[in-house]
């Protein structure tokens, strides 16, 4: 078998491991082969299976540019038995890494518009790589609004990178949690409600969402109300996933397969799939 | 069986009362199918009652389908109430449910009939043949005759078993589990299987892999014997279920026979004898 | 028109398991499975059809991805090793023709090497089917019982002299086939077949039903119809329909520790062990169980037993061929035949065209 084998993972080590927040930490991988490093570009909106090895891989949107350099960054968040067991994992650890696979954001197209990020919970991963992208070449795109949300502060993820966000030109950044602490002084509420109070304009603007399917669906319900067409409404799903190349046949939304014609579509695609996400 | 289309009369009466009355929500019985075959049925309407049927193709246990009907059918309501025919085998199931307090009483209503026997494709089921129960031991109402035929359980094919040595019972089973597909037909059709996560899928702890392989294959069989040890109808419908001719009901009679050799105890007789697996009595202490 | 007998036939057969691995109908308990025999004594001639479908030597229901080895110099993975050259006889037109349908999906950049290497490594020596089943309906799908292009060989039993049905044990090694080389491949595994030359056209298939099949465009506008929930009524939400049909390939992979030498792998484990070898296994899994689509988190798109069944048929008849050409069923008929609680594709089908 040759290694024209798309089932077999690069190796990499994982060289940072850090919390990002209560259950959620981001994974710093360097590919161990030279010739895979340099090889391995990816755009924002990929994903990538990540192995610990001996219970299996699962995929994480890539949280990194290759802008910003050779690393692959991933933000997991504990929930299965997969993420546990990289949770387990430190520094020095060897992971498979396979990827990167399915489509990606439009940015090229997003030039010159007014770029609005809408990020729920560890659903902000992936826009992560947008908000670099844009950062770095600032002068490339409008106005760039970002809502971030959470269900509890201890939950936000990227808190570390916020300040830096804010600071850069004609950038905003809008926080809620859907429950404060004593400490959290605040938006509390939902993602929704924030979107209301900000009321970003749709003229010449162009949105992505990233987050549970029903802070999705109704996201992408307000930002209609707030006049937004469907072209103008990007997301990014997620789904239970076994190969990434669209052959395990599990991730379909009709005809349509997440890893493959995905992960990123419109709003008018999603209309036009005969399942609910 | 019974008195034929009179019957049939009467229990198709009875849904479409059930139903009109508001008694049920959903009454379930069997259908023509296709083919030649009777399937499951259920009824929302009680003009759709003329669906019913019965006769000796009715093999199903529909008992396991009172499973779907826990959670209501549309959000903000009460979970449905259910109208079912069943078997005598059917209603020893029933009893295991009750017992276990997996099914409330007041929500089926029970239509009881009785039975001289099922066939599939014509033949005989091994199991009528021994079957000593011919009524329904539980029911709001019951139908159908005087039955005509008692059989009579000498457990001939579990003595068979016991005749041979363990090697040889270990060389048997490997035989049989060998085609198995692990397509959980065996446990889906089961009444009592309705763990929300079977430990044959469970993740963490992993109990079993996904393989489907003899060693998980064996596993998954003794384990769900065990898991039915006190709690198995003997309905068959796992064996009439699987696609690859296994003698499940085979594994499950013989630990009921040792259940019912240790506690005197056959499940399914009636709703309130703690069953013995769940029960614990000062005087089952081992010696020390 | 070229013929042989089954004395030569198995003759043939014989020689051939000497040296690759011949699968072929195998009678097992009372069921028939397509299985690797020593010699052609373990074949069976005379069957309808196969329980299970070839697709298990092509997708089988589990095997390694790759092996994890964790040592000292650090984790190197290794590929399982080469796969014998194999020769499957008995191929029935149907099981073939899956073959074509998974070839679509698993032959498609990028190609899946391990069922790309079992198709190279097989030749298929077809046996056209003399009669329909009863729950057969290949011809509704535009297959026919004696379609011959989707094997290396094909064979046609021929009619005795005075038709069929001569089964006294003498006859057996008389028993004719016409023999039609299809392939380049179907050539070179005759090798040393005795064939002879006769004067005849081949055997009149069977006629077949032809049941009504909506073409994939018509599909979408049914989808919010309440048939779907209402078929679904009676599903047990087992997997056995998926498993036993040729064309249905979900898949699941999961990584075991292998425990100690000569034991065997898909056993249970969580963590990874220091030292040892772990392989990545990958096995059937079915898209009509419960939790086929759960994500860890919780979150199930298709919760109900009716998007299920809905999403299974839809698969077959309208997102299969949208994406990768044909229909993903042959008409082979083992789901009606099994399907504890007469889930008849066929009459759904037939309900489609009227909803």
């Amino acid at each position: 078998m040759a290694s024209n084998n798309p089932y077999l993972p690069y190796l990499g080590t994982l060289v940072g491991v850090r919390d990002l927040a209560t259950g959620v930490k981001m994974f710093q991988v360097a590919l161990d082969d030279p010739g895979e490093r340099a090889g391995f570009t990816y755009q924002p909106g990929q994903f990538a299976f990540v192995s610990a090895f001996g219970v299996g891989e699962a995929p994480f949107g890539l949280a990194s540019t290759v802008l910003r350099g050779p690393l692959l960054e991933f933000a997991v968040n504990r929930v299965g038995t997969v993420t546990d067991a990289l949770h387990r994992l430190g520094e020095g650890d060897v992971v498979g890494v396979r990827g990167p696979f399915g489509n990606w954001f439009a940015l090229d197209k997003m030039k010159g518009k007014n770029v609005i990020l809408l990020g729920g919970g560890i659903g902000g991963a992936p826009l992560r790589p947008v908000i670099h992208t844009i950062l770095d070449q600032r002068a490339d795109y409008g106005r760039l609004t970002i809502l971030w949300a959470a269900r509890l502060p201890s939950l936000l993820i990227f808190t570390d990178e916020f300040d830096g966000w804010r600071a850069a030109p004609d950038t905003a950044l809008h926080v809620t949690v859907d429950q404060g602490d004593e400490a959290w002084t605040g938006n509390v509420g939902l993602i929704t409600e924030l979107l209301e109070k900000v009321a970003p304009a749709p003229e010449n603007a162009v949105t992505i969402t990233c987050g549970p399917p029903i802070m999705i669906k109704n996201t992408l319900l307000t930002l209609k109300r707030l006049g937004f067409s469907p072209d103008q409404m990007i997301v990014t799903l997620e789904a239970k996933m076994k190969c990434g190349i669209g052959k395990c046949g599990r991730c379909n939304l009709g005809e349509k397969f997440v890893c493959t014609d995905g992960p990123v579509f419109s709003c008018a695609e999603i209309g036009q799939f005969l399942e609910s996400f | 069986m019974g008195e034929g289309s009179e019957l049939i009369d009467k229990i198709r009466a009875k849904a479409r009362e059930l139903l009109q009355g508001g008694r049920v929500d959903c009454f379930i019985g069997y259908e023509e199918g296709s083919r030649g075959r009777a399937r499951p049925a259920f009824i929302y309407d009680p003009q759709d009652a003329e669906r019913l049927i019965w006769d000796e193709r009715c093999a199903h246990n529909l008992v396991t389908y009172l499973h779907q009907f826990k959670s209501p059918l549309r959000r903000g309501e009460e979970p449905p109430r259910v109208g079912i025919l069943v078997k005598p085998c059917d209603s020893r199931s029933l009893n295991i449910l009750f017992r276990e307090e997996q099914i409330e009483r007041e929500r089926v209503y029970v239509v009881g009939v009785t039975c001289d026997g099922v066939r599939t494709n014509g033949r005989p089921q091994e199991r009528c043949r021994r079957c000593a129960e011919r009524v329904p031991l539980v029911y709001d109402i019951v139908m159908g005759g005087v039955p005509n035929v008692l059989g009579r359980d000498d457990y001939a094919d579990v003595t068979k078993l016991e005749q041979m040595s363990p090697r040889e019972r270990l060389a048997f089973w490997t035989k049989e589990f060998d085609r198995c597909i692990r397509c959980y037909a065996c446990r889906q059709a089961c009444p009592a299987c309705y763990c929300f996560e079977c430990v044959a899928e469970q993740l963490d702890p992993a109990w079993m892999g996904i393989a489907i392989d003899l060693p998980q294959k064996q596993f998954f069989h003794a384990m769900r014997a065990y898991h039915l040890a006190g709690r198995c109808s003997g309905c068959s419908a796992c064996e009439e279920a699987c696609p690859m001719g296994i003698p499940l009901s085979l594994l499950n009679r013989k630990v009921a026979r040792e259940v019912e050799a240790l506690f005197g105890y056959k499940a399914g007789q009636d709703a309130e004898t703690p069953p013995p697996l769940a029960t614990f009595k000062k005087e089952e202490q081992l010696p020390m | 028109m070229q013929v042989t007998t089954r004395e030569h036939l198995t003759a043939w057969l014989d020689g051939l398991a000497g040296h690759l691995t011949l699968i072929a109908p195998k009678t097992v308990e009372q069921r028939v499975l397509y299985r690797p025999v020593a010699d052609s004594s373990e074949i069976a001639f005379d069957f309808a059809r196969t329980d299970l479908p070839v697709k298990e030597h092509f997708l089988p229901p589990t095997h390694v991805l790759l092996s994890i080895e964790k040592g000292k110099e650090g984790v190197r993975l290794g590929e399982p090793s080469p796969e014998r050259e194999r020769v499957v006889f008995g191929l029935r037109p149907c099981d073939a023709r899956a073959l074509r349908v998974l070839d679509a999906l698993f032959l498609k950049e990028p190609a899946d090497p391990y069922y790309a290497e079992r198709r190279e490594k097989t030749t298929l020596v077809g046996l056209a089917c003399r009669e329909m089943g009863e729950t057969c309906f290949c011809t509704s799908l535009g297959l026919a019982p004696d379609e011959a292009g989707d094997v290396d060989v094909m064979l046609t039993e021929m009619e005795e002299g005075g038709g069929e049905g001569e089964r006294g044990r003498g006859r057996e090694g008389g028993r004719r086939y016409a023999v039609q080389v299809m392939t380049e491949k179907g050539a070179a595994i005759l090798g040393v077949l005795n064939l002879e030359k006769v004067e005849g056209t081949l055997p009149v298939p069977p006629a077949g039903s032809k049941t009504p099949v909506l073409e994939a465009g018509a599909w979408p506008r049914l989808f919010d119809h309440a048939y779907w929930a209402r078929l679904a009524d009676r599903c047990l939400s087992c997997r056995l329909c998926t498993y036993v049909c040729p064309t249905c390939r979900c898949f699941d992979v999961r990584d075991y520790e292998v425990p100690c030498e000569g034991a065997s792998s898909g056993g249970a484990s969580n963590g990874s062990a220091p030292g040892g070898r772990i392989e990545r296994l990958r096995a059937w899994d079915s898209c009509m169980a419960e939790g086929y689509r759960r994500i860890a988190g919780g979150h199930n798109p298709r919760l109900t037993k009716g998007d299920r069944l809905r999403n299974r048929l839809y698969c077959k008849f309208c997102y299969y061929p949208q994406d990768y050409g044909p229909v993903a069923c042959v008409g082979c008929g083992r789901c009606i035949a099994m399907c504890p609680v007469n889930v008849d594709v066929v009459e759904v089908l037939a309900d489609v065209a009227t909803l």
